[in-house]
C-alpha cells in the first residue's frame, strides 16, 4: 500500500487509519500530527478499570456545554471465532490476555485508547444454553419498510477509538498483525490467535474532519455533490452537530441492571450510506433545519450554522406533541428527523432512552455513517427507529415514505448488527449464563 | 350505465367548470395542428392553470425489466428532463442538471403483474453501479408525464459507456389495500436490472417538437408493453356511477358500491372516487380528499384495490339516501410533474355532484 505523501498530515492519518495494516502504521508513525508525543500508558491492575466497557464519557473530551466529544479516529473490527461450537477455555484465556495487553499499553482515554468487545446473537447460538431474560438481544432485522440491509452476524465486534490515529492502528496491528509491542508494552497474546477479522470499517468525527474529507484529490467522494458544501466547522457530513448532552441517555441509563451481564449494555450498529446532493443543492439552510431538527426550529431560527449555539440541548422536547407536528406538516409539508425519533426516545419520566455514538466514514470513498447506539434493551433502539420512520405521519400525503420525512431521503442503510457489550468480567468469549 | 351528471363547481364555475367541454377529449392531440408557441421552460403560472401539450415529444429506450417480490419493474431512459416536485401546494423546479458524463432521465415503472395495476405511490430508490463501483443512489419521486404516465423518475449521469447494474428498491406500501390486495405489497423488494450502455443506446433517444405545444391537451402516451398507470374507464368500474366532477383540471369519477371491498371496516355502501388526468386518464394519487354526503363528513382513504384501482374511498351509510355529494381536495396530488402537468392539479376548488 502506497500513501500519498503530499496529503496534509491530518488527511494522511485518516487515510492511514482507513487503509490499516503494518505499512499504514509505519507510515502513520512518521507523519501523524502528534507522532512524536508519548501516548499515556494503561494500568497493570485492571480492577482500576470500570466494569462497564461502555464507560467512555468521563474518559474522553467534554466541551464547556457538557457535550461529549467522541475520539476522532475509530475502527470497527467484525470478528469470527476460529472454531465451530462453543469456544474452548484456552481461546477464552487468549482473548482475556490480549485485552489485558491493551489495558496495560494504553490509558483508557481519548489520549490513549477506549474500546469495547461485544458479541452478536449468532455468537450465543454456539451454546446450548440461551441468554437470560435480563438480556434483550434479538437477531438484527429490517427496521423500515424500505430498507434491505446486510445483517452483520459475525461473532463479535471490536470497537477501537482514540484521538490518536496511530494508536488505533497500532492497537489493531498488535491484536491482529505482526506487531510485538503496543506503546512499548510486550504483546503477550493476540486476539488474532482466537478470532479472525471478517470485516474492517473505519470512522472519524470532529469539527472540520468531514469538510477536509469530502473530496479526495479534488474530486468529491461518492455522495458529496460537486459544490463541496460540507461546512468547515461541522463534525458530520450533513452539516450539523448531533448528540447534544441533553438529548443523550446517560451511561447509567443504558446499563443492564440485573442478571449475569449486569453492568453491560446492548449495542446496535448500522452503517448508512449518505447521498447529500439533493440535501445541499436542492434545499435551503432553513429546509435542512426543518428536516434535521423540526420545522419549528426553522420558524424560530433556533439553529445557527452547524448548531453550536444550541449548547447542551437541541430543544427537541418542545416540539414532540402531535399537535405541533401536524401543524408543521400543514404549514411546511415536512417533519423533522430528530422530532420524529425523539417521540419514542423518552421514558415516562422524560429520560432519554438511547445513547448514540455515531461517527462518519469514507470507507470505499463513499460518504457514510457508522451508527452505534447503546441501550439497556436492544428493542428500545428498534422502537426509536420505528418512530423515525414516521409511518404514522404518512396519512398526510405530503409526508411520504422517504420524502419530506426527516432525512430518510438522504440515508441508505447498508448493514445492521446487534451486539451485547458484556461487563468487563465477562468480556472474553462469555457463555450465555456466566457464573 | 348511469347517465353522467353535469358537474357543478362551487367555485370557479363556468370557465373552469366547463373548460373540459371545449378541450380535446382524447389523447393524441400532439398531432393536431396548433400554432401555440412552446411554453417557457420555467412556466411562471400561478399554478391554477390546466394541462397543456408539452413542447416536445421524447423518444425513450428500455434498459430492462425484472421481477421484485410481487412486482414487475421496468427501467427506461430518455433525455434529461426538468420536472417539478410538489410539497403541499408549493411547486419546486428540479433542473436537468449537468456534470461530467452522459445525462439521462431514468424512469422506473412498478406494477402488479397479476392485474396490470401500476403502483403509483410508494418509496422507491435507485442504486446505480458501473463495473461494481457505486455511481449513484437516490430516492426517486413518483411523477406524471404525458408520455410515460405514472412513473418514478430522476436525472442521473452515466460517467461512461459500459456495464451497469441498477438496483431498484421498492418500499412496502403504506396505503390501504383492499380485496385481493389485502396482505400484499407489505414488504420491500429489490429489482436487479443489469444493462450495457453504449453509443447505440445514446442514439436511440431524442426529442422532436410537439405541434400544438402549450395548447390545452396532452401528447399521446408512448406505446408500451407495460402499464402506464391509467385509471379505468368509467364503463369498466364496478358499482353505480354517481357522476363526474372536475377540479384544477383533474377529473373525478365517483362510484357507489353496495358493500365495501374486503378490508374496509364499516357497513356499506362504499364511495370510491377515482381521480385522473384529463386526456390521458392517468391516476392522480397522493392527495387528501374529503367527502360529505348527508350527515357524513370525513376523509376518503387512499386505497389500492384490484377492481377499483387506485382510489379514494370510505364506507358511507348515508350515501344511498343523500342527493348531493361534495368533494374537497384539502391537499393537491403530492406527485411530481413533467412539463404540461406542472400548472394543473394545484389549486383545486371544492366540487359538488347531484347523485
Amino acid at each position: 500500500m502506497d500513501f500519498d505523501e503530499s496529503l496534509p498530515r491530518r488527511q494522511f492519518v485518516k487515510a492511514a487509519v482507513a487503509a490499516g495494516g503494518a505499512s499504514a502504521l509505519s507510515a502513520c508513525l512518521g507523519r501523524a500530527p502528534r507522532a512524536g508525543e508519548p501516548v499515556p500508558t494503561g494500568v497493570s491492575d485492571i480492577s482500576n478499570l470500570p466494569q462497564r466497557q461502555h464507560a467512555w464519557n468521563d474518559r474522553v473530551r467534554v466541551d464547556a456545554d457538557g457535550n461529549v466529544h467522541l475520539p476522532r479516529h475509530q475502527t470497527f473490527l467484525y470478528l469470527t471465532v476460529d472454531a465451530d461450537g462453543p469456544p474452548e477455555d484456552d481461546a477464552r484465556g487468549t482473548v482475556e490476555a490480549a485485552l489485558r495487553t491493551l489495558d496495560r499499553a494504553y490509558e483508557r482515554s481519548n489520549e490513549g485508547l477506549v474500546y469495547s468487545l461485544a458479541y452478536a446473537p449468532s455468537y450465543f447460538d454456539r451454546f446450548e444454553a440461551t441468554l437470560p431474560d435480563s438480556v434483550d438481544l434479538p437477531e438484527p432485522r429490517r427496521l423500515s419498510g424500505f430498507e434491505n440491509p446486510t445483517f452483520d452476524t459475525q461473532d463479535a465486534l471490536l470497537h477501537l477509538a482514540s484521538d490518536r490515529g496511530d494508536v488505533v492502528l497500532e492497537a489493531e496491528e498488535a491484536m491482529f498483525g505482526d506487531r510485538s509491542e503496543a506503546n512499548g508494552v510486550a504483546v503477550e497474546a493476540k486476539l488474532g490467535d482466537a478470532l479472525t477479522v471478517d470485516d474492517r470499517r473505519t470512522g472519524f468525527i470532529g469539527a472540520g474532519m468531514p469538510a477536509e474529507r469530502q473530496a479526495q484529490a479534488g474530486e468529491p467522494i461518492s455522495g458529496i455533490p460537486d459544490s463541496l458544501p460540507v461546512p468547515e466547522q461541522s463534525p458530520l457530513f450533513m452539516g450539523f452537530e448531533a448528540g447534544f448532552a441533553g438529548n443523550q441517555a446517560t451511561e447509567d441509563y443504558v446499563t443492564i441492571p440485573e442478571g449475569p451481564f449486569a453492568g453491560g449494555t446492548t449495542k446496535h450498529v448500522a452503517n448508512l450510506r449518505q447521498r447529500l446532493g439533493d440535501w445541499y443543492d436542492e434545499q435551503s439552510f432553513a429546509e435542512r433545519v426543518m428536516e434535521m431538527f423540526s420545522p419549528s426550529h426553522a420558524e424560530q431560527g433556533l439553529v445557527e450554522g452547524v448548531g453550536d449555539n444550541l449548547g447542551a440541548d437541541s430543544g427537541i422536547d418542545a416540539v414532540l406533541d402531535p399537535e405541533t407536528i401536524q401543524q408543521s406538516i400543514s404549514d411546511h409539508g415536512r417533519v423533522g428527523h430528530a422530532q420524529k425519533a425523539a417521540r419514542a426516545n423518552r421514558d415516562a419520566d422524560g429520560n432519554v432512552r438511547i445513547l448514540r455514538r455515531h461517527v462518519e466514514s469514507t470507507d470505499d470513498d463513499v460518504a457514510s455513517l457508522h451508527f452505534p447506539s447503546l441501550q439497556r434493551r436492544l428493542s428500545t433502539f428498534e422502537e426509536v427507529r420505528a418512530a423515525m420512520n414516521g409511518d404514522d405521519l404518512t396519512d398526510n400525503p405530503a409526508i411520504r415514505q422517504r420524502v419530506n420525512n426527516g432525512i430518510l431521503e438522504y440515508i441508505f442503510v447498508q448493514n445492521r448488527g446487534n451486539f451485547l457489550v458484556p461487563p468487563r468480567r465477562h468480556r472474553a468469549l462469555p457463555t450465555p449464563r456466566p457464573a | 350505465m348511469h347517465r353522467r351528471r353535469l358537474l357543478t363547481l362551487l367555485a370557479g364555475a363556468g370557465t373552469v367548470g366547463l373548460a373540459g367541454c371545449n378541450r380535446p377529449q382524447t389523447a393524441g392531440t400532439s398531432t393536431d395542428d396548433g400554432t401555440g408557441s412552446p411554453p417557457p421552460s420555467t412556466p411562471t403560472g400561478s399554478g391554477d392553470g390546466g394541462v397543456y401539450v408539452q413542447s416536445f415529444v421524447e423518444r425513450m429506450g428500455r434498459l430492462g425489466t425484472a421481477t421484485a417480490g410481487p412486482y414487475r419493474v421496468a427501467l427506461l431512459y430518455t433525455v434529461p428532463h426538468q420536472f417539478w416536485t410538489v410539497t403541499n401546494a408549493q411547486r419546486s423546479l428540479v433542473p436537468r442538471g449537468g456534470g461530467d458524463g452522459y445525462r439521462v432521465h431514468l424512469m422506473a415503472t412498478v406494477w402488479d403483474p397479476e392485474t396490470g395495476i401500476a403502483i403509483p405511490e410508494t418509496g422507491l430508490s435507485l442504486e446505480l453501479e458501473r463495473d461494481g463501483a457505486l455511481v449513484s443512489e437516490e430516492v426517486i419521486y413518483p411523477m406524471l408525464s404525458q408520455r410515460m404516465g405514472v412513473h418514478y423518475g430522476g436525472n442521473f449521469t452515466f460517467p461512461a459507456d459500459g456495464d451497469y447494474r441498477a438496483l431498484i428498491d421498492v418500499g412496502a406500501l403504506s396505503i390501504r389495500r383492499t380485496g385481493a390486495f389485502r396482505g400484499r405489497f407489505g414488504d420491500p423488494a429489490t429489482a436487479e436490472i443489469p444493462f450495457r450502455f453504449t453509443a447505440r443506446d445514446r442514439e436511440r433517444i431524442g426529442t422532436r417538437e410537439s405541434p400544438g405545444a402549450g395548447d390545452p391537451g396532452a401528447v399521446a402516451p408512448m406505446d408500451t408493453a407495460f402499464p402506464l398507470g391509467r385509471a379505468p374507464d368509467v364503463e369498466a368500474m364496478p358499482g353505480t356511477h354517481l357522476g363526474t366532477a372536475r377540479s384544477g383540471d383533474a377529473v373525478f369519477e365517483a362510484v357507489r358500491l353496495t358493500d365495501p371491498p374486503a378490508g374496509v371496516d364499516g357497513p356499506g355502501p362504499y364511495l370510491s372516487v377515482s381521480a385522473r388526468t384529463p386526456y390521458n386518464r392517468f391516476v392522480l394519487p397522493a392527495m387528501s380528499l374529503s367527502a360529505s354526503a348527508g350527515s357524513f363528513d370525513g376523509d376518503l382513504v387512499r386505497t389500492l384495490d384490484p377492481d377499483l384501482g387506485y382510489h379514494y374511498g370510505a364506507a358511507i351509510p348515508e350515501l344511498t339516501e343523500a342527493d348531493r355529494l361534495r368533494l374537497a381536495v384539502t391537499m393537491p396530488p403530492q406527485i411530481g410533474r413533467h412539463e404540461g402537468y406542472e400548472r394543473a392539479f394545484l389549486t383545486m376548488p371544492p366540487m359538488e355532484l347531484s347523485i
